[in-house]
């Protein structure tokens, strides 16, 4: 629902800024949508002056108009026929915006134009096209039309949630406000002259269903003068996304966007035997609404008639029959409520949505009803004159007595954990409209107003005590802690998780050390794994100090295994090595590492069993980089000795050496007492943990193009690695060359020494286009050249 | 003309028939139908006839067109057909035949019992918290209300580093860290790695344990019963009854063990429980106000419960493992039965 600014202020002097105001509505649970700023499209309009008229030479319709715009005279074709000299207009020069239109320099019938002097309906301002729009005589010329409209304002487009249906309209808003931010609310005053018609003489009422139509108020307005609103009636109206009509109907729609609660008005004359009778339709019975549709009728839709015929789908929409019309003269204002379940139906069923229905679906008041029959009355004889006639049809069986609810100011404090006292619990349900009954310190009891149907027990007030004190003035009263580390548990059990299922067993073992181990493993002298923590009363030499590598001990694991004929291995251990530091918490390190021998696949009928390699090794680890969410890591030559020559790697993140991998020298291995090939990974996931190196997880755009693929196939001297060759690839495209997979790899007998045979994948793709044969070529061919004049290849 | 025509419909049937694969006619229909067919080619030559036989002859290729088109569409729906049956008769295998598995590893029974331990805990609102193996003597005894003068700081219980710092006997240390660190309320549970001298059949030097510790305003003693009620119905299963009876530690006051249903005869009496339906699970209590004192929480305004057991014990328990030893020696074959 849009919300004025400024209309609003006629009934609470808010003293605040709009910005601030959205923050308040938001906060008291009507959540603004969204803000717009009114007037700023008719900032570039110009209030201007018509000092001269020629008819056009080549047109009849036309006139040549030279138009004052405050600064200088310009000529402008206009084809209105109101036009005339010494009008003040709104001008739209070059350049500005009407409508959706820029306007340009145009000439018209061979005669230049600089510019457009405006109908209302082309600024959006009425449905008015009759002419151009004439301001009033004297208006200030060059001044924008916003200012000279009066035009600025802040609409707020709000969301109303469906127990609240007394906040549909403005003064609703304004009556929360004003609880909200403890101002007084002014509600619009009304006066209705007695005269000498009695309505009972004029019309009579009917209502037959008075379970649908709990209340129905008709009053009779004689000789209005049906026209165009007022500018400023106008305004509202068109504040709050409507279009002026005329000034009856524009008269109702301001009522209901004021109250909340909407209206009809019948041309009396086309009432059949001046009756209005609340009745279900008949069977087969059909109308012609207001939106020229044609609507067939069940029983159970409730109708406004006149002896004969429909002249409205009650709470839903007028009939044509008996519309307002220029010709008008006698209306009937009707003001009622309509049971929102049997509203909801019929409109749901006829597929029926307008401002009207989709209040009374919401549940409207039987006694708001007669607020807004009395003011919609008293506008009208302000504004389209006539005589209202003596006395109101009231058709009211049921009027309900008013709902009392108490609450428990001890319960409020509790369920809420606030520090109110019972002086301001009343204080914000005052300000709501209830009524305080009684008062004691167990118990406050208060009458509901007639608006506010959603409170019926205590715990709706509390609602509405915490709306109006602020959710955010809810001290927190923490009962939650924060301490473990959901990062390092986290990717502890990450770790665990990835290595079962890449069919690792998880081994547990003292995590004590013999240091003669490290002697095994060639670990230089001034190693810091040599930094042992020492136990004074070690249960034997080969447990006196504590491990600094998990690897000696899945050394043991394996020997122990392969000594029990099991010879194909997958082993991990994940827990901590300890090193010297003053500093308690640098002693301890979480650390996983890893063994593989033998098979790398378990024995299966049609694959082909191979003894696991250095490859094996280093798609695990980075498999497990990936799964981990690390992208940037380094791979370079390992520094520690125990590897076989060129067959070790030492993994970076940030510079800083996390871990290594690689086969284990056969020498090293028989230290141990094993005579086998030995693959081993060992990596500080306290370390990594704390370097903090994963890459966040955001959904990438799915490419909207198929990508290209092509095959490479190159001869090289063995000298270049493989990763020289893959960064010179994509270096030639980084944006369009998407992967390159390394397929096939070989040597020998066929390939001159020296010399390797590649054969690499490479997928192209774009975002933004299908790519051409042409242009893969091209840049296939580019990349060629590339490799020829950098590593010196040549084509297979 | 006319003999053009009929040679060509004759010509197409008989080819068509004989067609046994879909490519095959997938080029003959190519050829056929497509733009520079024999019968666009007689349609072109249309205009050497004489004008009145134009039409009725258009008419007569474009049927045969039509009928060749037929043709084509029937032999090719019975030509898919015929393929798709002989892949259903060419796919037949032994589905006896073992899958294709991936073979997955698995956590040694301490870390698979470890995480179980922890995930139930987690699901009942507890945090895990980390410490340290290598502690000092005021957070494994002083704090922990463990007199100067007490058997259980003998060397020969005690792995020593220097005169002050040790290897922790037991995980209520992060108790002491945790409390040291945070006011309640707290709500924790501390699995980790303890350390005692001693090496035998039922002991290892290097063992694990796990502690709860609850401190906050009103817990109170059947708040610990509670909780441990509902952990050991849900590590052990929704039958196993659990109970405490009075014993002594340092830091809890009234201090308990907790017994659960003997897993293996569920409380008839058998060798495991050694007759009496009950085996020990580990030690539970109140917090000792003289911790709380030590700490500088209230312990008027604060109340608190804390129970430990051993990891390794429970998964013995849990898998009727007959030997401590075995959790250690990580032979696969025993490894492989924890998947």
């Amino acid at each position: 629902m849009k919300i004025s600014y400024k209309w609003l202020k006629e009934y609470i002097d808010i003293k605040i800024t709009p910005e601030e105001l959205e923050q308040r509505l938001t906060f008291a649970g009507i959540e603004v949508e969204t803000i717009e700023t009114l007037g700023e499209e008719l900032k570039s309009i110009k209030v201007a002056k018509i000092i001269e008229k020629e008819s056009h030479p080549n047109a009849e319709k036309l006139s040549i108009c030279t138009v004052f715009d405050g600064e200088k005279n310009l000529q402008v074709v206009c084809g209105a026929s109101n036009c005339a000299k010494g009008q003040c207009i709104a001008f739209a020069p070059v350049g500005s915006i009407v409508g959706n239109f820029k306007i340009k320099k145009a000439k018209l019938r061979g005669v230049q134009s600089f510019g457009m002097i405006c109908s209302e309906k082309e600024l959006g301002l009425s449905e008015n096209h009759d002419g151009i729009m004439v301001l009033r005589e004297g208006a200030e010329i060059g001044v924008n039309l916003s200012e000279y409209l009066d035009y600025q304002d802040t609409i707020f487009d709000v969301e109303i949630t469906p127990n609240r249906p007394d906040l549909l309209g403005i003064i609703g808003v304004a009556r929360d406000l004003s609880a909200l931010l403890g101002l007084e609310l002014k509600l619009p005053e009304t006066s209705l002259p007695i005269s000498s018609i009695n309505i009972s003489e004029s019309l009579q009422l009917k209502n037959e269903n008075s379970e649908k139509c709990p209340r129905y108020i008709a009053r009779l307005i004689k000789d209005v003068k049906v026209e165009e609103s007022p500018e400023w009636l106008k305004k509202r109206i068109l504040s709050v996304g409507l279009r002026p009509i005329n000034n009856i109907v524009d008269i109702t729609n301001f009522v209901m966007m004021e109250y909340g609660h909407p209206l009809h008005a019948f041309d009396y004359s086309k009432l059949e035997e001046r009756q209005i009778i609340v009745r279900n339709a008949k069977k087969d019975e059909a109308i012609t609404a207001l939106d020229n549709q044609k609507y067939q009728l069940i029983e159970d839709d409730l109708v406004i008639a006149d002896s004969t015929k429909p002249i409205a789908l009650a709470g839903i929409i007028g009939c044509q029959n008996s519309q307002i019309t220029n010709e008008t003269v006698d209306i009937v204002i009707e003001a009622a409520n309509f049971l929102y379940s049997s509203v909801r139906k019929t409109s749901g069923r006829l597929k029926i949505s307008t401002d009207s229905c989709y209040r009374f679906e919401r549940g409207m008041s039987d006694i708001n009803a007669k607020n807004v029959s009395d003011r919609a009355c008293s506008l009208i004889i302000e504004i389209a004159g006539g005589s209202l006639a003596n006395g109101t049809l009231d058709s009211f069986e049921n009027i309900k007595e008013p709902v009392q609810v108490s609450l428990r100011p001890d319960k409020v404090r509790s369920f809420l954990s606030i520090d109110i006292n019972d002086a301001k619990i009343i204080e914000y349900l005052e300000n709501l409209g209830l009524k305080l009954i009684e008062q004691s310190s167990q118990k406050i009891s208060f009458t509901i107003p007639h608006y506010r149907n959603d409170l019926t027990r205590e715990i709706d007030l509390i609602e509405e005590i915490i709306r109006l004190h602020g959710y955010n003035n809810v001290a927190s009263k923490l009962k939650t802690q924060n301490i473990m580390n959901k990062e390092l548990f986290q990717l502890r059990r990450s770790v665990q998780d990835f290595l079962i299922n890449e069919g690792f067993y998880g081994t547990v073992n003292w995590p004590f050390a013999d240091p003669e181990s490290l002697n095994k493993l060639k670990i230089s002298e001034n190693d810091l794994r040599r930094n042992f923590i020492s136990i004074k009363n070690p249960i034997g030499k080969s447990f006196s100090v504590m491990q600094t590598t998990l690897l000696p001990n899945l050394f043991k694991n394996a020997l122990y295994n392969i000594n029990h004929n099991q010879k194909d291995l997958k082993l991990f251990e994940l827990t901590k090595i300890f090193k010297k530091s003053d500093n308690i918490s640098k002693r301890e390190d979480f650390t996983v590492s890893g063994l593989i021998t033998g098979k790398f696949l378990e024995i299966y009928w049609n694959s082909n069993q191979q003894e696991v390699d250095f490859f094996d090794l280093k798609g695990i680890i980075e498999d497990l980089f990936d799964y981990l969410k690390i992208e940037k890591f380094t791979m370079v030559k390992s520094k520690e000795n125990f590897y076989q020559l060129q067959l070790g790697v030492d993994v970076l993140i940030n510079k800083k050496i996390v871990g290594s991998f690689g086969k284990v020298d056969p020498k090293i291995a028989e230290n141990f007492e094993i005579e086998r090939p030995i693959y081993t990974f060992e990596l500080n996931l306290s370390e990594i943990n704390k370097i903090n190196c994963f890459k966040k997880h955001t959904f990438i755009e799915i490419p909207k193009f198929p990508p290209v693929l092509r095959d490479l196939s190159i001869l090289v001297s063995k000298d270049y690695s493989f990763e020289q060759l893959e960064n010179c690839i994509y270096s030639t495209n980084p944006k369009v060359i998407r992967k390159i997979v390394l397929f096939d790899e070989f040597t020998g007998k066929m390939i001159d020494k020296g010399f390797k045979s590649l054969s690499f994948n490479i997928m192209f793709g774009s975002d933004t286009k299908t790519l051409t044969d042409d242009y893969i070529k091209k840049l296939f061919d580019k990349i060629v050249k590339n490799l020829k004049q950098k590593y010196n290849i040549r084509l297979r | 003309m006319e003999t053009r025509l009929q040679f060509l419909i004759d010509q197409a049937r008989k080819e068509i028939t004989e067609i046994t694969s879909l490519n095959e006619l997938q080029s003959r229909k190519s050829h056929y139908i497509g733009k520079k067919s024999p019968f666009t080619e007689l349609m072109k030559q249309l205009k050497e006839l004489p004008k009145e036989e134009r039409p009725e002859f258009g008419k007569k290729i474009n049927i045969a067109k039509n009928q060749l088109q037929l043709m084509i569409t029937e032999k090719e729906s019975s030509l898919k057909q015929l393929a798709y049956e002989t892949s259903l008769s060419d796919n037949i295998v032994d589905i006896t035949m073992p899958g294709r598995r991936r073979n997955k590893g698995a956590l040694n029974p301490i870390n698979k019992v470890w995480r179980e331990i922890e995930d139930v805990f987690i699901s009942m609102g507890f945090d895990v918290a980390e410490g340290y193996d290598i502690e000092d003597e005021f957070h494994n005894f002083d704090a922990l209300n463990t007199p100067q003068d007490h058997p259980a700081r003998d060397l020969s219980d005690t792995f020593y580093i220097d005169n002050n710092i040790l290897l922790r006997t037991q995980t209520s240390t992060v108790q002491i860290r945790v409390m040291e660190n945070h006011q309640p309320p707290i709500k924790i549970i501390a699995p980790g790695r303890c350390y005692r001298n001693d090496n035998d059949a039922s002991h290892s030097p290097a063992f694990h344990q796990v502690e709860a510790l609850v401190v906050d305003e009103g817990i109170s003693f059947a708040d610990l019963k509670d909780v441990l009620n509902l952990f050991v119905k849900r590590l052990f299963g929704q039958n196993i009854e659990s109970r405490i009876r009075p014993h002594f530690f340092p830091f809890t006051e009234p201090s308990a063990e907790i017994d659960i249903v003997c897993l293996k005869c569920l409380g008839k009496g058998c060798n495991l429980c050694k007759g009496q339906g009950w085996i020990e699970l580990g030690g539970a209590g109140m917090v000792d106000p003289n911790v709380f004192d030590k700490l500088g929480i209230d312990s008027e305004k604060y109340s608190g419960y804390a129970f430990g057991m051993g990891i390794d014990r429970v998964a013995m328990l849990k898998y009727k493992i007959p030997d401590m030893r075995m959790l250690f020696e990580n032979d696969i074959r025993f490894l492989k039965q924890f998947k």
